[in-house]
């Protein structure tokens, strides 16, 4: 039986309430349109700021190519995890579920097991040609194709082998 | 017109992506933010936490040297730490819900699973702001508590396995 260990539970003063007040009237429609409007500005950017996220890319799998090791992966990681993130908020959504396969890959295959190159690249070049031919429209049929492939590619690589 | 003085707040936002950085501080100062403070990392994060004191945390998972979670951990529980109890917004790419339970073990209030919207970051704010969630100090764990509801009325042991295990040592 598990032993009695004094739990304290308390609720600090609501320093933060205490300082913005409001809440009254609900979401404040004003501030939300005035950040709809300020990110519509910032949206001709985001093909450029993708751009720059996929030079990353590029030398974190230059990088493990390389030499393949504990903090190349690391970097390969966080580099396509990063654009699984980002390409959904920078409106590249077939980007982002690209990136988001190339992060399962490397994130559930043991580390013991070293990534196959191949695999990592057709994932790294769906991503450039997707930027390249700006493919937004998440029902563009090759880029589906693409994305489709990888998945069960990845699929395969992950499945526990008999 | 919801009457939250936002000008008032003063908001830490950590990511490693500049471009990630831009974007949340543009929504903030939209809403009406106008102290800002920004760091590349977790590590100038807490130099910055320290000499700014901040009232929210908007916190990005992965990033190289010390993440978020770390991060987090350390404003939790370290004695040097300026706010044990400042709020925490986590952004994050992960969704599984593995993720979203080791982040909430660690201390984090809110997510933001992304893409971020403007929707997402008001809302999250205004719940930080309007539906604190109780603290919790055992023996193992200190920070928000990690039920959303009830919490206050459980008056049982410890049923965690960390904490049992601790227990028992």
């Amino acid at each position: 039986m598990a032993r009695q260990q004094p739990i304290e539970l308390f609720m600090p003063p609501n320093m933060l309430k205490a300082k913005v007040g409001g809440g009254l009237g609900g979401v404040d429609m004003a501030a939300m349109k005035r950040a709809e409007g300020a990110l519509d500005t910032l949206k001709s950017e985001f093909g450029d700021w993708i751009a720059e996220d996929v030079k990353v890319l590029i030398a974190a799998r230059a990088r493990y190519a390389k030499t393949p090791d504990e903090a190349s992966r690391g970097a390969l990681m966080r580099a396509a995890h990063d654009i699984k993130g980002q390409a959904a908020t920078f409106n590249f959504p077939l980007i982002a579920r690209v990136a988001g396969s190339l992060s399962r890959l490397i994130g559930e295959l043991p580390e013991s097991q070293p990534l196959s190159l191949s695999l990592v690249d057709g994932h790294v070049n769906a991503i450039q040609v997707i930027h390249r031919q700006g493919i937004q429209d998440t029902n563009d049929k090759m880029a589906q194709t693409l994305c489709a492939e990888l998945d069960a590619r990845v699929e395969e690589t992950l499945k526990p082998k008999k | 017109m919801s009457g939250y003085r936002f000008d008032r707040l003063k908001v830490l936002v950590v990511d490693d992506n500049a471009h990630m950085r831009k974007l949340v501080i543009t929504i903030l100062q939209a809403f009406g933010v106008t102290q800002i403070h920004e760091a590349d990392s977790g590590q100038r994060a807490w130099t910055v936490l320290r000499e700014s004191n901040p009232d929210v945390l908007v916190l990005d998972w992965v990033m190289e040297g010390m993440s978020g979670i770390e991060l987090v951990q350390m404003i939790r529980t370290s004695p040097q730490t300026p706010n044990p109890f400042v709020p925490v917004i986590m952004l994050t790419g992960h969704t599984h819900i593995d993720h979203v339970r080791q982040a909430r073990d660690a201390g984090v209030n809110e997510f933001i699973a992304k893409p971020v919207s403007v929707k997402t970051m008001m809302s999250r704010l205004v719940a930080v702001i309007e539906h604190p969630r109780p603290y919790v100090r055992t023996s193992a764990y200190f920070g928000p508590c990690r039920r959303r509801r009830g919490a206050d009325e459980y008056r049982g042991p410890e049923r965690r396995a960390e904490s049992k295990q601790q227990a028992a040592e």
